[in-house]
């Protein structure tokens, strides 16, 4: 190599950040925040918040097909096909072409939902918000299932408090032990019937019901202003991007706030193939980066690096980083690299239709639906398997497309169906998946068009998650009987994989030591450290709530670590 | 309790019954396992002035636009050649063709009425083999699944793009609804007035 000592400098900093996500913006921030020079490696290309979001203002019949994907979209995006939702024609512009980004598929199968630009899925998720509780860190380790987790609750909960400050989460406190409150927001409304849903379910089941907890700012305060961030507008048209920057993503929080300390370098199109390790410090010094147009080779440099592209993204890059210290993968010494993968197991819950209520409606489209907390081997609750889920769902009045399986037609069919029509009512399990060493990912010997392994998935549900599954389809059929609704329709869909919750988590653990787990409390690479893997890939257990509060609590907590080590001579 | 059986059979009585607007768009038909071919759709003139016909039946022209003042006709032809495969390619073309045989067009208001209120009926019969469901697949997202053999009804996919079309059009909502593209507060009502029209968004 014949880099001048110009170029180098420019292509060094103090850290570098791979991915620009949820996690990945949390560490821009508060590593540029606590005064260090951060270059943020992102891998697709660049989108800019509101002026990028080219669909979010327009009007239904703007879209050629009405939202729908189309026969091409359906064939290139066949993994998002299986959500049902993710290459609807609104915001297919913000997930990845599947057939030109392939992975392959052994026993069983593994939905790879990926979204690669600024922000990465951030801009797509469900928003959905709660802290883990005090017993989903200890279950490992009483239960002998997978390794122990090194941090517990109070580790976590002032990072919690932290990072929701900063986020904005609205939600109603319940004081209760199995979803421990946020800091919140004022919670958004319930609807009559599913007031009246939850008053039936505590009364009749003892199960306690809240209204979502959701990462939108119901009223923001001058944190969020100063960002230009402003109110939920209701329009449920989020996974377009959000011009008001009223939930929270990278684009419209961390990234500004980074960006407002003049020491934020956004690389676009930047793939990193691998983090450079160098044998004598026993430290990671650089990465390696492929342009994803132009294929051109490139090295960055830093003194730290965060790995922040995503669980299966993040874990596979420390597997192609070799040396011959690490000849199976960066701090791999454990063999843990892509083993545990897991999710929320899904598709399986009730619906129904209520009866009355003709002169309740709502005026607003609310992002958001009712939480039911995980209430199954809890407390003094023991069934056959172990763990728990909890349901999202809620009630609202059918439009006009109740008309498609309805009698009739003619004017005054068409008439009818100006006007709201009954309730419905659904909810659907989300339930936690157990680690198991044999639910892996692997590099493959084919490549991709970058040179780079494609990746193989062997993921099966195991026999935890399919007991499981009994009770929540069960439960929720219960729980609408409970509260009177009619023509209940349980269901347990058989054909749904790992994945499809897109809440990949595990494939580089955190443990108690080298021997068991990839990094360690402080989610360091346990002897590699001035390495820190801080989203999904850390998670040693995947409790039942939605994922993301967790990683940006533990980013930041990570953060805040590595400055301080940074700043003692220890990295 | 309900176990999966009983749960299927019942909502396979209220076949299609309740599909709301937003999970409309997510409805994916399977057929049993048999990946279709997309092929490509085209309809003739004289099968084109059939299916504007029907459409114009299911959304009649009357103080606000009809089907084919919103552009639905194009709009099926269109639809059926994006985002349909040949199963439905085909049972729509015979649906059509029977319509032709019938000589539809030829008849009386009231005899094309009668013609599509039976060949409603018979949808419905044949339908009862297929089964609908509305699963939860995400963070605030469903999916309604309607899984059969074979293609899904001439009538059926009428219909329900019809209805797509023009509920979804420019005319059809600013005719149908209070449209509020931007709501800017959620705000539950419990005194809805009498005649109230839906919110579009």
């Amino acid at each position: 190599m014949n880099l001048n000592i110009d170029a180098i400098k420019s292509q060094t900093f103090d850290a570098i950040v791979i991915g620009s996500g949820i996690s990945g913006g949390w560490a821009a921030k508060e590593l540029t925040e606590k005064g260090l020079k951060v270059a943020v490696m992102e891998r697709g290309r660049e989108i800019k918040h509101i002026e990028g979001y080219e669909t979010a203002m327009k009007n239904p019949w703007e879209f050629d097909h009405r939202g729908r994907p189309t026969n091409m979209a359906a064939e290139e995006y066949w993994a998002g096909m299986r959500t049902g939702y993710t290459p609807a024609e609104e915001h297919r512009y913000l997930f990845e072409n599947d057939k030109q980004n392939p992975y392959i598929e052994k026993k069983g199968g593994f939905d790879w939902i990926r979204a690669y630009h600024t922000g990465g899925k951030s801009l797509l998720w469900g928003r959905q918000t709660y802290r883990w509780n005090r017993e989903d860190f200890q279950a490992n380790e009483k239960e002998g299932i997978g390794t122990p987790w090194p941090i517990g609750y109070d580790d976590l909960a002032p990072w919690y408090s932290y990072v929701e400050k900063f986020a904005g989460i609205s939600g109603q406190a319940e004081g209760l032990d199995v979803l421990p409150d946020s800091d919140f927001l004022p919670a958004m409304q319930m609807t009559a019937p599913e007031v009246h849903f939850k008053n039936a379910v505590d009364k009749k089941l003892g199960r306690p019901v809240t209204v979502g907890r959701v990462a939108h700012l119901t009223k923001p305060g001058k944190q969020h202003t100063d960002l230009g961030r402003s109110s939920c507008n209701y329009r449920n048209k989020c996974m377009r991007g959000c011009p008001y920057g009223a939930y929270f993503s990278s684009l419209s929080a961390t990234l500004p706030a980074a960006q407002r300390t003049n020491r934020l370098t956004m690389i676009h199109n930047a793939i990193v193939a691998e983090i450079i390790y160098d044998e004598k410090s026993q430290k990671a010094k650089g990465v390696r980066v492929i342009d994803q147009n132009t294929l051109e080779h490139k090295e960055y440099f830093a003194k730290i690096i965060f790995v922040n592209a995503g669980a299966i993204g993040s874990t596979s890059i420390m597997m192609n980083s070799k040396s011959n210290r690490y000849q199976n993968g960066l701090g791999n010494d454990s063999d843990q690299l892509g083993r545990n993968i897991m999710d929320h197991h899904l598709g399986v819950g009730a619906s129904a239709t209520v009866e009355g209520f003709e002169k309740d409606y709502m005026f607003g489209s609310r992002p958001n639906g009712l939480y039911i907390p995980r209430y199954r081997n809890w407390g003094k609750d023991k069934r056959g398997y172990t763990r728990g889920f909890g349901y999202q769902g809620g009630a609202s009045r059918e439009g006009w497309g109740r008309g498609v399986g309805q009698d009739g037609f003619g004017a005054q069919f068409k008439e009818s169906l100006t006007h709201p029509g009954q309730w419905t009512v659904g909810f659907g399990g989300f339930g936690e998946i157990l680690p198991d060493p044999n639910n892996r990912f692997t590099l493959s010997d084919q490549k991709d068009k970058w040179g780079l392994p494609v990746l193989s998935f062997e993921a099966n549900f195991g026999e935890n998650e399919l007991k499981m599954r009994q009770d929540m389809m069960n439960d929720a059929a219960e729980m609408l009987e409970a509260a009177g609704f009619k023509n209940i329709n349980a269901y347990n869909g058989q054909n749904t994989h790992i994945g499809l919750g897109i809440h990949e988590m595990g494939t580089a653990r955190m443990g108690t030591s080298v021997k068991n787990s990839i990094v360690n409390k402080h989610n360091q690479v346990h002897e590699v450290k001035n390495v820190f893997m801080t989203d999904g890939a850390a998670m040693a257990s995947a409790s039942c709530v939605n994922p993301s509060l967790t990683y940006m609590a533990m980013t930041a907590r990570a953060a805040d670590f590595a400055v301080s080590e940074l700043k003692k001579g220890n990295l | 309790m309900l176990n999966r059986r009983d749960a299927v059979s019942r909502i396979a009585m209220l076949v299609g019954g309740v599909f709301s607007a937003p999970t409309l768009f997510a409805m994916e038909a399977k057929k049993a396992g048999i990946i279709a071919e997309a092929g490509t759709f085209t309809l003739t003139e004289s099968q084109r002035k059939i299916v504007a016909a029907v459409a114009e039946h299911i959304i009649p022209k009357t103080s606000t636009a009809g089907a084919i003042e919103a552009g639905v006709p194009p709009f099926i032809e269109m639809m059926l050649n994006d985002c349909y495969k040949k199963p439905e390619h085909v049972s729509f073309k015979k649906g059509v063709d029977n319509l032709a045989k019938a000589k539809f067009l030829d008849q009386s208001h009231e005899a094309q009425v009668a013609m599509l209120t039976l060949l409603e009926a018979d949808t419905k019969e044949l339908m009862k083999s297929y089964a609908a469901s509305k699963v939860k697949v995400g963070d605030n997202v469903d999916k309604d699944i309607l899984e059969g053999a074979g293609g899904v009804p001439f009538w059926r996919v009428m219909k329900e793009l019809t209805l797509l079309g023009y509920y979804t059009s420019e005319k059809g909502i600013e005719g149908s609804f209070e449209y509020h593209p931007v709501p800017g507060k959620f705000e539950v009502i419990s005194d809805m007035k009498p005649g109230q029209k839906s919110f579009a968004y």
